[in-house]
């Protein structure tokens, strides 16, 4: 049950942040959020989360630009990236080739699927 | 009861007045602004009169010893008392001493309470808030499964056709999704593809699944009110006539019609044995929308093998037509076609391989339908002109299949079933690898029919003969390495398997 782990959701939209919270928090896990990539750097840096969800497409700093900014980082500490994208499209692909430990899932997602991923990540189950 | 966002305007309050704040939940208190209340002398007051707020459900005012004064507002929720709110604080001598709101000078009860009461509504305007958040929340993630589970059928349905792997598929995906024990799927005319999936861990409960879903359909009344929205539901089998002895426990269970136009093809359900789930509404509705479209699928199936098999028919009789004009090719596309069914075996040719072979070699002679009668069935030598009109047979028949889509795969077997192995056949005059297998297999088929077939100026050898023919046809006419092939399950076939080592 999420062993305190912290959660950091970034996503411009209010609704997805707020399901994507409960649901985590509902599970045991800490979570913190940001509405784009730029807060979302910020919170990665001062607040070393050990997951991170973002959306792809945000105002400020789009989510390819936050896993670009980070995936330098992972050398240092590792963490999850849960990629919410729309498709996966080949461009994707492209820039998303070197990136450490990034998940993707797409969207319309399933919140409790996405529980189990992050529960799989640290090597438990949700049950 | 949650008072956090209360914790900060209550302590601020206390540190601008004297007052001080407690959140009583039931018999405890939840919350305090005093930090050194333990030392109070009215923590006994501060309890009596928290609790006679929470029982009589109005308000209380009272003073104690050392001079406090003392408010208990109650908390509700609705009509429920859930908990009471406490203020106190000491009456001063002088009243100039007195900052903040909260002033003693107006430190009347009557004043206290419209003050507490404004500020309770507030708390519990905020608390409603926060409630509805939640279930607003819950809702919301409901629907995100929901979108997920509607899409990711949607994209299911849509990519495969009708078949038992779909349908397991699916049913699966809907057990998953529904938080039920039990989800099937019953075509009482297509019993092959009857799919029923449980839990793992209610295996051992019902013992056995198809037998309980079989009587869970013959226990649907044959009328009922929600028929014309196409499902059956009930909520409680303990309490439904024909149910409730289904199953030693109360269980839920819903069946929505699979059915399409006026066609009834059958059910798909679930069954719920914890009786905390309720079927929502937006799961009949999930689950109505993937019947329907499931019908669709059936129908469009049905509707599409039908047309396939009309096809096929069709020029099946063609070929009978053309057969029919003579008595020595009588029943040779069928020959063929088995022989050459029988090789594609041997060959371990894939299924969509084998049925482009299957048409390929009944329809190879199509095109004859095309040559007249006279020069089909001359019993004497060809002229060099007739015989360039019976060699056109090939490509005519290509032609004649050519509209059919479903048949462009068998195409090339058609047309260069006469294409010989060192490159002196027609139409193309290809070579070897280069002339399509198809029409080599069809070519050693059909030379081995030819030869065992009666003519009207030979009667046909024996097939021991034609073998042997056919061997020293290998490499010139015929692929040798198909002719070897033929050998083989052609021997098989007569029941004279050799095992020659």
């Amino acid at each position: 049950m999420g062993n305190n782990k912290k959660v950091l959701v970034v996503d411009d939209e209010a609704h997805i942040r707020r399901v994507i919270e409960v649901k985590l928090k509902k599970h045991g896990y800490q979570v913190i959020t940001a509405i784009n990539g730029k807060e979302g750097l910020n919170l990665i840096i001062t607040q070393k989360p050990d997951v991170v969800i973002s959306d792809i497409m945000m105002p400020e700093m789009d989510g390819e630009a936050l896993c670009k900014k980070t995936n330098s980082l992972k050398k240092e500490r590792s963490f999850l990236t849960i990629i919410l994208t729309c498709r996966i499209s080949s461009d994707e692909e492209s820039w998303t080739a070197d990136m450490q430990d990034t998940l993707f899932i797409e969207k319309p997602f399933s919140p409790s699927m996405l529980v189990e991923c992050i529960d799989q990540y640290f090597g438990g189950s949700s049950k | 009861m949650n008072v956090s966002p209360f914790k900060q305007f209550l302590s601020s309050l206390s540190q601008i007045s004297r007052w001080h704040f407690e959140v009583w939940h039931a018999d405890r208190t939840v919350f305090s602004s005093n930090a050194n209340r333990s030392k109070l002398p009215i923590c006994r007051d501060i309890r009596e009169i928290a609790i006679k707020a929470i029982s009589n459900g109005t308000f209380q005012y009272a003073c104690s010893q050392g001079n406090y004064e003392l408010f208990g507002t109650p908390i509700k929720n609705g009509e429920k008392v859930i908990g009471a709110l406490i203020s106190y604080a000491q009456i001063c001598a002088k009243e100039s001493e007195i900052v903040g709101i909260v002033s003693p000078k107006n430190s009347h009860a009557e004043k206290m309470e419209e003050f507490l009461f404004d500020m309770l509504r507030l708390m519990e305007d905020k608390w409603t808030t926060e409630n509805e958040m939640e279930e607003i929340t819950e809702e919301l993630t409901r629907r995100f499964e929901d979108i997920y589970l509607y899409s990711n059928i949607a994209t299911r349905i849509k990519s495969l056709r009708f078949s038992s792997s779909m349908l397991k598929d699916l049913v699966g995906e809907l057990l998953g999704a529904m938080r039920t024990e039990l989800a099937f799927a019953k075509l009482p005319t297509r019993r092959d593809f009857d799919t029923i999936i449980t839990k793992k861990e209610i295996d051992n409960k019902i013992l056995q699944p198809a037998a309980f879903v079989d009587a869970l359909i013959d226990a649907i009344p044959k009328k009922a009110v929600t028929f014309k929205d196409n499902y059956f539901m009930i909520a409680d089998s303990e309490k439904t006539p024909r149910f409730e002895a289904l199953y030693p426990k109360s269980f839920r269970f819903l069946a929505v019609k699979i059915i399409h136009k006026e066609d009834f093809y059958g059910w798909l359900g679930l069954v719920s044995l914890n009786p905390e789930e309720i079927f929502r509404r937006s799961e009949l509705k999930l689950m109505s929308s993937v019947a329907e479209q499931l019908a669709m699928v059936i129908a469009n199936t049905t509707m599409y093998d039908d047309l396939e098999c009309f096809v096929i028919n069709v020029v099946k009789s063609l070929v009978y037509a053309i057969e029919a004009k003579d008595e020595y090719t009588r029943g040779h596309s069928e020959r063929v076609n088995r022989y050459a069914m029988l090789m594609a075996t041997r060959l371990q040719l894939d299924q969509t391989q084998s049925k482009s072979l299957h048409w390929a070699s009944m329809l190879h002679d199509i095109g004859k339908i095309g040559i007249p009668e006279t020069i089909l069935n001359k019993p004497r030598t060809l002229t060099h002109s007739e015989y360039k009109i019976i060699k056109s047979h090939s490509e005519k028949g290509c032609d004649i299949l050519k509209p059919l889509k479903q048949l462009s795969p068998s195409l090339p077997g058609v047309l260069h079933h006469h294409e010989r192995y060192d490159g002196q056949g027609y139409p193309l005059g290809l070579k070897a690898e280069d002339i399509p297998m198809l029409g080599r297999i069809i070519a050693v088929a059909d030379t081995f029919d030819a030869i065992t077939s009666d003519r009207a100026y030979r009667p046909g050898k024996t097939e021991k003969e034609a073998l042997e023919i056919m061997e020293n046809l290998a490499g010139t006419q015929l692929d040798p390495k198909l002719v070897d092939v033929f050998n083989e399950v052609l021997k098989e076939d007569l029941g004279e398997v050799q095992n020659d080592k």
